[in-house]
């Protein structure tokens, strides 16, 4: 075979020894305007996903017996990111000797948050929860994650109609939510059902009458308390059918294990498929083990090498935190990746139902230390803090 | 972490994606020290995957190109072997080449591996073809061979020795795809189906040079193209495995802020955000030269050179993905094809031109990953990718408190268009859902305008100029060499793995002349 653009082949190789000589002088030909150092795309990334952010906390409020609002404001003075309605940041700060970090669902609309303003409703339940409650007043500065995790509303997934289900303190997302479907953001309508043991545990009961003429409907559910305008005991199928099709919603659960534990076997007869029910994530707990030993873990982060104590009982992350190492984390409940780490030595187990590695970092040696408790010493790489 | 100064390496690499991890590998292998940068907490770069429930998604390959069998082994296969990591990784051959739908009903062909089924059913498209596709991939042997023996001299091709051997090579050279179909009469319906592929390099036929074309072309049709079994992460993660086996270091969330120099143009290290120092007199720069001249590069050292020739070029198209986890199998959903290509018109100028606009733009390059790997999901279900490109900045009008409804709308014009055109009822069926946006290619990459696919390889800056001028791009800058989407190779994930070996064997060969002048 023998290939010719032209008649005569040999103006076609002209132009072949023509290719460089062009690009040289298209190259030089180029603006001597300065290079830019953004662009409008960088720019939107960057004020969605600021990655941490340095904020002060500014009003502190009672919802609730041991439940208090927490507002913050940016440091800079900036807006926090649009985010999507349901998702948390995770608040880190310094007690004793310990840097902790806790995920908590935003309660603020979207665009109070682009606003400049971002409020939490924190339940006195634990120890970052509990130092926040007792301790924390306005004035105190914290690192704030940007807002993540996949508890909201998906148009192309979800019903139009959902049903959402909170328990206790697990109000908090559905607050934000309701807000903004208010405000115009989320095409849903939305059916809330809040139980709680007694009136005055209900946090943001007010905000949430508030909403009822811009569509949103909640049923009170009270299990200690018999009252006119509240239902009575739990969330059951029975109660679910008197205001909504079971069948044609989709929902959205936010409380303790043992409420989804709970309204799973209430849904159970209607078949559901996976995709009707989202669950919001919860931290991963200590071990209840009776005498848990104690192993040396050993931290490589970057060129520094860190060595401390890490309890059998607790997840590598809260040795480090203990240890007053930085690592990265955000969900706490093995889903979101953002600690992860390279092994490099030790026996290790993984929290029950929490193993959301990639299947190649289980092939090549890598975990998520928030959800890792340690078997023996066990050595470590994890990525610097941001 | 304060501000110190860290040990020194030979080299260091800024990102560890395919082409920054292929060049770390290089250099360790050479006998040099080398760390490799890593803004995220991943290695990879596109080269990923994440979760959602029960489904992990490929974040970006579609087909690995180039790989071959063990037995005949493709160019890419044959580097993962030297670079020590082949067996690393489990290895899934795909199907068929592609499925090609136009919605203006002119086209809906499934087209097959293998010169000779691809001539074959070409002929059944479009009776009369046999002969222009025969010479078609004859053109294109000789274009591959003579780009192997460019590569085994580096670029410096002898021109006599090209004359003689590749006379072909050199008088197709300075021509278009189209203009080289049309010189060798193939009907127009074949030209059409034969182009399909173009969307790969992101540029339309009547600009982008025969040589890139037909030089991937041939890759995909005579060597098959492969996928690793646990998505592209496993690629990534055997890399970075590999670097760590070979005594380099990666550190992740740890991007690189500047790029030191003595003042007299010579490299003294990479500086972090916080401060950090690592001396070095050798980078190889995984991410683009206008991220690299237009912010890393100490503002005394950037010189007019690096901005006319950094502002002359254009970039390629924005990425967007929807990601898709189905709870019923591709069988029950009646999804028959691996890759299916879906344009408006197979007319890829007029294409392109829809592609400027998010508007305009209903272009889908869609893979349905268990119909190459039917395990690749829990059983009874199934996922999907449909990736698109925006080809000018259009998508950076969208504002903060659109942006979540602007993913959507795009998402939902993608399944509308796929279950039109394929007549596979999707929908119903979503379980899980993600959209990347060129936001956040630009968010996890930092790449301009959320490029995914480098600079434009159309016109002056096609390909083969691109290579024969490597050692005269390098010179901008001694001591820094480019990797990845926006190196001499262009994008993709064989190119960028290709153009990170070059990078980091001739970081060897600058390091050894290094030693040997002391």
């Amino acid at each position: 075979m023998k290939f010719k653009k032209q008649i005569f082949g040999f103006l076609d190789m002209l132009r072949f020894t023509k290719l460089v000589p062009n690009r040289r002088a298209a190259l030089a030909a180029g603006s001597t305007e300065p290079l830019p150092k953004s662009w409008r795309t960088n720019e939107l990334a960057r004020r969605l996903h600021p990655g941490m952010m340095d904020v002060e906390l500014t009003a502190v409020r009672q919802l609730a017996p041991g439940m208090q609002e927490f507002v913050f404001r940016r440091l800079d003075g900036g807006a926090f990111p649009f985010f999507r309605a349901g998702q948390y940041i995770s608040l880190q700060g310094i007690v004793g000797e310990s840097i902790v970090s806790r995920p908590y669902s935003i309660v603020s609309s979207p665009r109070e948050a682009l606003a400049g303003k971002l409020a939490l409703g924190v339940a006195d339940a634990g120890f970052f929860s509990g130092y926040l409650n007792r301790e924390a007043k306005p004035g105190d500065r914290f690192r704030m994650s940007e807002p993540s995790g996949e508890f909201h509303y998906e148009t192309l997934r979800d019903k139009p109609q959902i049903v959402c289900v909170a328990g206790g303190a697990g109000i908090t997302p559905f607050v934000s939510m309701a807000r903004s479907m208010a405000e115009g953001d989320e095409p849903f309508s939305m059916t809330l059902f809040y139980g709680a043991r007694t009136e005055a545990q209900l946090a943001y009961k007010k905000e949430l009458d508030a909403l009822a003429d811009k569509g949103l409907r909640t049923v009170y559910v009270l299990s200690d308390e018999e009252k006119p305008g509240f239902e009575h005991g739990f969330v059951t199928a029975e109660l679910l059918e008197q205001y909504v099709d079971p069948r044609e919603v989709t929902y959205f659960l936010c409380g303790p294990q043992a409420m989804y534990a709970f309204v799973a076997g209430q849904l159970a007869k209607y078949s559901l498929p996976v995709k009707a029910v989202h669950k919001d994530a919860t931290c991963c707990p200590n071990l209840a083990l009776d005498a848990p030993r104690t192993f040396q873990l050993t931290v490589h982060v970057r060129d520094e090498v860190f060595m401390m104590p890490a309890r059998e009982d607790e997840t590598l992350l809260t040795a480090m935190e203990r240890g007053s190492i930085p690592a990265p984390n955000k969900c706490r409940a093995g889903g979101c990746g953002y600690c992860h780490s390279k092994w490099l030595g030790g026996e290790f187990c993984i929290a029950d139902g929490r193993d959301g590695r990639r299947e190649a970092d289980r092939k090549f040696g890598f975990i998520h230390p928030c959800v890792t408790y340690p078997l023996s010493d066990i050595e470590i790489d994890v990525p610097a803090s941001e | 972490m304060s501000a110190h100064k860290a040990k020194a390496y030979d080299a260091v690499v800024i990102g560890a994606g395919n082409g920054g991890l292929a060049a770390a590998i290089r250099i360790l292998q050479g006998g040099f020290s080398c760390l490799v940068l890593e803004k995220h907490d991943l290695p990879g770069g596109f080269a990923t995957s994440f979760r959602r429930g029960r489904f992990e998604f490929e974040a970006s390959l579609h087909e690995l190109n180039d790989f071959g069998s063990p037995e005949a082994p493709g160019d890419i296969r044959v580097l993962f072997r030297e670079l020590g990591v082949e067996e690393k990784i489990d290895w899934v051959r795909i199907p068929e080449a592609y499925h090609m739908i136009t919605t203006d009903g002119a086209y809906d062909c499934v087209m097959p591996f293998g010169v000779q089924a691809f001539t074959d059913k070409m002929e059944q498209y479009v009776p009369g073809s046999r002969k222009s596709v025969t010479e078609f991939f004859e053109l294109c042997e000789e274009v591959r061979n003579a780009q192997a023996y460019s590569t085994s001299v580096n670029g410096k091709t002898d021109p006599s020795y090209m004359k003689e051997h590749f006379p072909n090579f050199i008088r197709a050279g300075s021509y278009s795809v189209n203009e080289v179909l049309a010189a060798l009469k193939m009907p127009k319906r074949a030209q059409d189906i034969l182009n399909a592929y173009w969307c790969y390099l992101g540029v339309d036929c009547d600009r982008m040079s025969f040589l890139h074309y037909g030089s991937m072309v041939i890759r995909y049709i005579t060597r098959d193209a492969w996928m690793p079994k646990m998505r592209s992460h496993e690629i990534s993660l055997a890399l970075e495995t590999r670097i760590r086996e070979l005594g380099g270091d990666i550190w992740y969330h740890s991007p690189a802020a500047k790029i030191a120099t003595d003042g007299g143009g010579k490299i003294t290290g990479v500086v972090l955000a916080d401060g950090t120092l690592i001396p070095t007199r050798h980078v190889v720069a995984n991410c683009s030269p206008h991220v690299v001249f237009g912010k890393m590069l100490d503002a005394n050292a950037v010189t007019e050179r690096m901005v006319r020739e950094t502002n002359a070029r254009t970039f390629s198209g924005r990425g967007f993905t929807l990601f898709l986890g189905l709870n019923k199998s591709a069988e029950e959903l009646g999804i028959r094809s691996h890759n299916y290509f879906i344009y408006d018109t197979a007319d890829s100028a007029k294409q392109y031109d829809m592609m400027r606009k998010v508007a305009t733009n209903h272009v889908q390059a869609t893979v349905c990953l268990n119909n190459a790997y039917p395990e690749c999901s829990p059983k009874g279900t199934c996922m999907m990718y449909f990736t698109t490109m925006f080809m000018s900045d259009d998508w950076g009008n969208v504002t903060e408190t659109d942006y979540f409804k602007a993913k959507d709308r795009i998402a939902d014009d993608m399944i509308r268009v796929f279950e039109r055109e394929t007549g596979c009822k999707i929908r119903d069926a979503i379980e899980e859902i993600a959209v990347a946006s060129p936001t956040t290619y630009a968010r996890y990459c930092g790449h301009p305008q959320g490029v995914i696919y480098g600079y434009e390889t159309g016109g002056w800056d096609s390909l083969m100029p691109r290579l024969m001028m490597m050692d005269e791009d390098a010179g901008v800058l001694p001591g820094l060499r480019f990797a990845g989407g926006y190196a001499m190779r262009s994008s993709g994930y064989s190119s960028a793995y290709v153009s990170g070996d070059i990078s980091g064997r001739q970081t060897v060969g600058d390091l050894r002349k290094e030693a040997q002048a002391k």
